[in-house]
Order: structure tokens, then sequence, then C-alpha cells
């Protein structure tokens, strides 16, 4: 009995770096920790908001900071890599048949960025930006 | 007729011999329209006859020539000489143990094929005599293109999730789980749900997506993981409600 | 050695293995089935085949008219009995293929779809897109998994065929990872291993089929029946081998010679007509086809490609959708390995080596000579392909013929008597002792020259078009590499899949099954089928109304004996195609 198989260990923490497609799905991962900060400090701005005007202010100080406007870039270039990462596998979850056809993945991801589209526009409305 | 002169880097392993894998190096007369398994064909051929790969049907329809070329999976005869440097390095697929040179031990794979109950589960018996079931050219179309998977097994070397952890059922057997899952005629979604909607099947997935994107008969086992997600969970909420089998 | 204790063991997991697996194991679950493969089933070449499997189910067609396109197909030389039942049960096992889950192409209805193909008179075959065999394929290897009593040996090759008393005791197989050795005792064995393409070096067949069950059979005293009849596709791609279905024509594409011209009007095969017309023109059989390449290259009307002579296969104006929902391998191929679309280039082709239509010789059973042996599929000759197969026939063969295999081994297995088996155990130690023996002296030929030289000179003096000189000295190269493959050297002394050391083998078997096709040609002095003679150019149906049988004989050239053709509805006439032939126009 002379077989001898052998594994190759995938290394648990830089297996990513061996291939451009394993970079690209850490990336487009790593891009919700960006989204998951932002949305604690704006839970934690709801939360100034009721702690009275001073608290207040002292959180959009802290936004208006450099270090908070840096975040706030970084933040900003991470949610639209993750919308678009995540609305470009959109298309392989959400299969449409009709008939024959199946509704062609561009469609889908259109529709997406319409609804994003519309959805931004109401928010700045209410923001009283636009 | 003109040649190209490719080098060929190919990681040889002989369990018998070697402690573990090796790069050797072969200097190949190549015809420009060829693909790697010629060159390797021409190897073995003319270098040296040790060198030991599967292959078969030379026409991307029997999955054996599974390998990964320049770091990428690929089927050696699909993969084309001239999209190539005249250096190319050829290495078993990843993800399975080496058996030998380019030879893997698939058995792993085989297994979770046989745990999918890959079969047709159908809905009211027919005999010979009722004739075939009718399925519209619109059925035939929602499950097809699941059933193109040759079971090449790319998608397990490209697969992260199988690499980290072996365990995990894999894109090919759960593609081809929703193949039978989406075919009108079958109603096996729950006799398949222990394997498939297991903690071991779709939901060990983290929709990387490098699957699909190395698959050579563009099965998208990633879409059809995610698909039977959505499926699932909606089997696992319903089964709450009055009428649910819980 | 290892001793499987079996009851039936089957060695192929090709569609006819897999079938008669299927059959063997709902005939009695109680049976212990063992299935043996040199390759896993899904690698199986019945994978390649593309176009579809006739089977009579439309209301225009019938059982008579499928079973006279069959036999005027083979040009008479098909057992009538045979093709009667096979024209009888294949649409059987279709439909049962269907509730297996086969997703045949459908008509808007719902109900199977059928296509037109070569030789038959009305569409009739059933089909999945481009990828009938594959589908097929994997539908009855995924349906064997439901079956517990199958039990699989796969990457073990079979060697060799253990015999006593002219009964078969079991089968030697080699487990390809660790070189071991182990004999499966089994009363009743099935041979579903499949052709022997690769004894040409231009073939659409893939890397496994060298004869290897062909040649086991053979050497246990099992005469192959009429290996004269190679079957050439005439679309294959050039270079590669590579096959492009039937179906591109049946679909309507047109073959074009040099001046753009459908030259197989200039062959009795009816008139040029824009849609296909069945049993005429490209639709005409593949014999006809492909010796009207040979006499179109003669005349100097051929392509001259970069990879030799071709024709263009036109399907410009089948236009994309159709291609791409009827065709789509088919375009995958061609714009892969020839660079050219099929949508908006013409296709270069030419005729390909592709079938077998000899093999194991077998009854309308599948039973062989040997008491207890079977076999099944493209290694065996019922004969239902007679000299020429249709295309979409063979499919349904390895269906039919694998049930029969599957059930009548059940049956013999239940009414046969243990045998002594005295010899079984030395029998398979001298099996051992051979491969052994290559692994310690020395050797000095080389496999590959061996080969090559092997299909070369198979491809020169036994092609398309034969004759006395060609074939003599096709004889005498064989008879060479023979004597030479006894100084086989085995490169590779390892054990762990040792590649050398299986392409060893199958060199074996490749020069015996060489031998039976090419003595048997030089004997049958007459043209018939896909066998035809310069020298002899009329078939003549007082001399030659019969199977060639070739028998081993291990010190020189197989002995050729006869065995009449059954006729039984049928009397041989003249093959007719074209307008006369009243085939349905599309």
């Amino acid at each position: 009995m002379s077989r001898k198989p052998y594994v190759r260990q995938m290394s648990k923490t830089s297996w990513f770096l061996t291939h451009a497609r394993y970079k690209n799905y850490i990336l487009h991962e790593v891009t919700c920790i960006f989204i998951a900060i932002y949305a604690v400090i704006l839970i934690v701005g709801l939360f100034r908001l009721g702690q009275g005007p001073e608290a207040w202010q002292g959180w959009l100080d802290g936004l208006r900071s450099p270090l908070g406007i840096i975040f706030q870039i970084l933040a900003f270039i991470f949610a639209v890599i993750h919308t678009w990462s995540w609305f470009k596998v959109v298309p392989q979850a959400m299969r449409i048949q009709r008939g024959e056809d199946f509704v062609p993945g561009n469609l889908i991801v259109g529709v997406h960025y319409g609804v994003l589209a519309v959805i931004s526009l109401f928010v700045l409305i209410l923001a009283g930006v636009a | 007729m003109s040649t190209r002169t490719i080098t060929m880097e190919v990681l040889r392993y002989r369990p018998e011999q070697d402690q573990e894998p090796f790069f050797q190096t072969y200097t190949v007369p190549c015809d420009p329209d060829w693909v790697v398994l010629d060159a390797l064909n021409y190897i073995k051929d003319e270098l040296d006859r040790t060198l030991s790969y599967r292959w078969s049907c030379h026409m991307f329809v029997c999955g054996s020539c599974g390998m990964v070329i320049d770091g990428e999976p690929k089927l050696g005869c699909k993969a084309f000489l001239k999209d190539y440097g005249d250096k190319i390095r050829v290495e078993p697929m990843a993800n399975f143990p080496i058996e030998r040179d380019l030879v893997v031990v698939i058995d792993d794979f085989i297994e979770k094929l046989e745990s999918v109950k890959p079969y047709l589960i159908a809905k009211e018996p027919k005999t010979i005599e009722q004739g075939e079931y009718l399925q519209t050219p619109a059925q035939l179309k929602a499950y097809k293109q699941y059933s193109m998977c040759i079971n090449c097994l790319l998608c397990y070397s490209a697969c992260p999730q199988y690499g980290l952890d072996p365990s995990f059922v894999g894109p090919s057997a759960l593609a081809l789980a929703h193949r039978y899952n989406m075919d009108s005629r079958d109603v096996g979604r729950k006799a398949r749900e222990d394997v498939v909607a297991s903690h071991e099947g779709i939901w060990e997935c983290s929709f990387v997506g490098a699957c699909s994107q190395v698959c050579p008969k563009d099965v998208d086992p990633a879409g059809a993981i995610q698909q039977t997600k959505i499926t699932s969970a909606i089997d696992y909420v319903t089964s709450f409600l009055p009428g649910g089998n819980r | 050695m290892d001793v499987i204790n079996a009851d039936i063991a089957i060695v192929g997991a090709g569609g006819a293995g897999l079938r008669a697996a299927i059959a063997a194991a709902e005939a009695d679950p109680k049976m212990n089935i063992v299935l043996i493969s040199k390759v896993y089933p899904m690698r199986s070449h019945t994978c390649a085949a593309e176009g579809g499997a006739a089977g009579v189910i439309k209301s225009n067609d019938s059982l008579d008219y499928h079973f006279n396109d069959t036999v005027g197909g083979g040009d008479w030389l098909t057992d009538q009995d045979a093709v009667e039942l096979f024209v009888n049960e294949i649409p059987k096992e279709l439909t049962r293929m269907e509730h297996w889950g086969c997703p045949w192409s459908r008509e808007e209805t719902g109900n199977v779809a059928v296509r037109p193909f070569g030789g038959m008179k009305i569409m009739r075959t059933w089909f999945a897109a481009d990828k009938t065999g594959f589908h097929m394929l994997h539908t009855l290897f995924q349906t064997t998994l439901k079956y517990n009593s199958v039990k699989r040996l796969d990457e073990h090759y079979a060697t060799d065929l253990i015999v006593e008393d002219g009964r078969v005791q079991g089968v030697v197989c080699l487990e390809m990872c660790t070189g071991k050795l182990k004999l499966v005792k089994a009363k009743a064995v099935i041979v579903a291993s499949g052709g022997a393409g690769k004894i040409f070096p231009f073939t659409t067949n893939g890397a496994i089929k060298t004869g290897d069950g062909m040649a086991m059979a053979y050497r246990a005293g099992v005469p192959l029946k009429d290996m004269e009849f190679v079957q050439y596709h005439p679309t294959g791609l050039p270079g590669s081998g590579i096959l492009l279905t039937e179906g591109c024509r049946g679909e309507g594409g047109y073959l074009l010679n040099k001046d753009g011209y459908r030259y197989l009007q200039d062959y009795d095969l009816g008139t040029a007509t824009p849609e296909p017309v069945l049993k005429s023109m490209e639709l005409g059989p593949r014999d006809r086809l492909s010796q009207a390449f040979w006499h179109e290259q003669q005349k100097g009307r051929t392509i001259q490609s970069k990879w030799g002579d071709v024709v263009h296969l036109d399907m410009r104006h089948l236009g994309e959708k159709k291609i791409n929902e009827r065709l789509p391998l088919v375009r995958d191929l061609s714009r892969s390995y020839v660079g050219a679309d099929p949508v908006t280039d013409l296709v270069p082709v030419r005729p390909v080596v592709h079938y077998m239509m000899g093999g194991i010789h077998t009854d309308i059973n599948a039973a062989t000579t040997i008491d207890g042996l079977y076999a099944a599929g493209e290694c065996a000759c019922v004969s239902i392909n007679g000299a020429n197969r249709l295309g979409s026939n063979s499919l349904g063969e390895l269906l039919v013929f694998g049930s029969r295999a599957g059930q009548n081994a059940v049956e013999h297995v239940r009414t046969t008597k243990a045998a002594a088996g005295k010899s079984v155990e030395k029998q398979a130690s001298e099996a051992e002792q051979r491969i052994k023996s290559l692994y310690t002296r020395k050797g000095k030929e080389r496999v590959s020259v061996l080969r090559n030289e092997l299909t070369h000179s198979m491809e020169d003096g036994c092609g398309i078009y034969r004759s006395e000189d060609t074939l003599k000295s096709t004889c005498e190269k064989i008879i060479e590499v023979r004597d030479r493959y006894k100084d086989v050297m085995l490169e590779d002394k390892s054990s762990v899949f040792n590649t050398d050391l299986f392409q060893v083998l199958e060199l074996g078997a490749m020069i015996e099954c060489a031998q039976t096709v090419v003595v048997s040609a030089l004997e049958r002095k007459e043209s018939r089928g896909a066998h035809q003679r310069l020298d002899h150019v009329k078939r003549d149906d007082v001399k030659y109304l019969k199977h060639s049988m070739a028998f081993f004989n291990p010190n020189g050239d197989p002995r050729i004996d006869y065995l009449d053709v059954v006729i039984t509805k049928s009397q041989p006439a003249e093959r007719v195609y074209g307008a006369a032939a009243g085939g349905q126009h599309i």
C-alpha cells in the first residue's frame, strides 16, 4: 500500500492574497465594517439628540472634525463599493423567469440603482439639501 | 507548420519517492492551436512517461482534466496556448489531496454528490404506457442551466470555504440538488433538506462567487446556492404556520 | 489478491453498463452488483454523444419505418430479429429515461420533441439540446445512486476475464490508485466497455476508447463480429477530430465544397432543397456522406485548410436563436477549436472515425458464447447496426441491450449453480504475474512510438476506402507492432496511478482490436456500408450476406469465420436515398 495523498493546507490568514478575485471578495466583505461603524455613529447621534442641544452639537462637531471628515469620506467610498459589488450579484440570487426567458441581469441591477436614486433623492429633500 | 516553444512548469508528486510536491520544467515545441492538454500529452509521449494526469474527451464535456493553470482553475482541454505566454505553470486542482502529479483524490466529492439524493423523486409514479411527464419548454428552462454540470470540480478548487472547511457540501453537489429541486417533475426538496439546508450545506456558503467565475459550463453554482437559501428560508418560516410540517 | 464476491460484475460504467446495473438491481434487489470502471462513470464517453436517440412516438411514424430505415441503413447486414426487438423496445426505454429525469427537449405542449436525423424517413430522434449523451449518462449515473445493491469500483481497470469450463467466473481488475490487483468473483459478467476508435489517429473518441473489454472477451475466446465496419462521422472538426453532431444537418445545415456547391447531390443522395428532407442530401446515411468526401478529395474539390483537406458546414441560415437553442455546444466547440462561429462563418469539417459497428458477438439477449458472459453497447455487436449505423440508434442501443443484459444476468445467476472454480485463483494469479513482469523486464519499445505507428497504419491502409494492397500492408504492420509490443517498455515503475502502465495495457487491447479490423476487412471481398473496397466495388449478397467472426489466435492472424445474417421481413435490396426514399419534408 504505497498511497500517500498529499494535502496542501490553505493558509487561514493569507489565503485571499493568492488571487485577485479573493482580494476583491475580501474588499467587498470589509466594506460592511465601515458601514457598520457608520450605522453605530448614526445611532449614537440619535442618542445624543435625545440628550439635549449640547450633546447634539458635540456629536455634530465630532463629525466635522478632520478625523470625522476623513472617516466619512472613506465610509462613503466603501458604501459605494458595497452597493456596486452587492447590486452586481443580485441577478444570481434573484432569477426572474418570464416564459422561456429570464429578465436580463442588467435590468434587475438597473432597477436597484433606480430605487437607490429615488430613495436618496427623498432623503436629500427631507434633509433640506435638495 | 509553425511551432511555439513553451516552458511548462508542472507540479510533480510521486508518493513512493517524494516527501512533498516539486516543480519540474519541460520545454515543449507546440502547435500554436494547441490546448494545455495537448502539451501535456506531448510531454508524456515524448519527454517523460511518468507524468500522470486524467483526461478523456478533449471537448470539455467529460470533466476529467481539471487543473490549475497559471493560478487559475481551468480544464486542460479548454486552455488555449494562444491565451498564455511562453511559460506556463500547471498544478493539480486545489483543495483536494494530491494522489499523484496532477491527479487528485475526489472521494470526498463523490460522497457529497451521493448525499444530496441527485435523482428524480417524482410527484406521482407513471407507467411507461402513460407516457412522459409533460414539461413545457419554460419549465425545462427553469432548471436546465443547473443540469449542465460536468463534475469537473474546478468550483471546489476555487472555493475558499471548501478550502478552509472540507465538510462543506460544495458548489457542484448543491447546484445538482438545485437542478432537481427546480425540476417541475420533482418533489424531493424536503428529502434533500437535511444535507442541502444544513450548516455544511448552503449555509456554509458566503457567496464568494469564485465557483461561478471558474465554471466552464456557466452553471452558476453560486446562484443556485443563493436561490436555495431563499427557498430554504421560506420553507423554514412557513413550517411554523398552521399546516406547515414541523 | 483481494477477493470480492459478487453476483454480477459489470465492466464499464457508461450508458450501457449503468443501464444494466439498474436493470439488474430492479430485477432482484438482493443481488450483489459490482460496477467496475477505469474512469468515474460521468467521464464515460457516452457523455460526448450529442445528437439524440431515435424512438417512434409520433403519430405520423411507425415501427416498420424505423425498422426499414435501420435495416437499409445497415446495408442489410443487420440481424432483423434484433432490429425488430430494438425498434419496439426503444420508445419504452426513452420514456423510462424521462421518468428518471432526463431533460429531453420539449414541444410547446410539454411533450417530448423529436428532430430529423440521417437515414431516418421520419423525424424521430429524441434529444436534449446537443448534449443528449451527456444528459443520458448523468441521468443514468444519478439514478444508479438510488440502489444500494450497486457497488462501484471507480478507477479500476479490468484486465482479464476468468473463465472455467466455458463458464465465466469473474474478472480481475487493477485498482488504479494503488496498482493492486483484485479478483471480483461473479457468476455473471457484463462487458459494456465501449468501442475502440483510438486505434485510428483521427477520431471523435476520447482517450479511454481503446477496446479493453472487446480485447478481454476476444482473448477469452469470444469472437469479435463485423469488426471491419468502422464508421466515419461526416462532420468532425479538423485537427482535433472533435464531433459536430449530425443534428447540425438535421436542423438544416449544408455541406459545401470549395465552390460553395452542395456536392452531395452528385452522389445519388437526392437534389438540393433549401429545407432538409429526411433521407436526402445532408440527411443521408453516414457511410455515403463520408465516402462522398473522399471522392470530392480525389477530384480536388475540397478546401485546403491549415489542417488539411476539409469541406464546409454552413449553418448561417439557421439563425442565432436556433443555434443557441439546439446547437449551443456545437457553437462553443467551433468557436473554441477552429475559431469559426456557425452563426456567421462556414465551419471546416471532415470525416472522422467515430463508431465501431462491430464488437463482441452477442445474440438478441446480449449473451455471448461463454456461459454467463454478456455484452452491451458499442463494445457488443448484436447486430442492429449491420454495415453502417444510423445516427441516434446507438444511444438507444445502450438502453435496450444494457437492460436486457442486466435482466438476463440476473436470470442466469438465479438458475446457475456455483461452479467448482478450481482454476480461478490460478488464473487470477497468472494475470497478476503478467502485469508484474512488465515491471521487471527491461523492454525497448516506447508505448507512444508503437501507438503512433499502429494508428497511422490503420488510417493509411484501412480508412474509408480500402484495397488488397493497403490492407495487406497494414496487416503486416500490425503483426510487426504486435511482435514489438512483447518488448514494450514500462518506463514508469511506480504503483500509484501509473498512467504509463494503463497506456501499455490499453495498447495491448488496441493491437488485438486493430488486427481483427484489418484481417476481417481483408477477407471481406465486397463493398458494403462502411466497408468500401476499391478492388471489390459491389455488394455481394451471395457470398457475403454474413457476419465476419474473428477468433483469437495467440500466434498469428485471427481466424475468420462467417455467420449468416438473420433475415425476417426485409429482403436485401438497393439502398435508396433522395426523393425516391420518400422522406419527410421539414
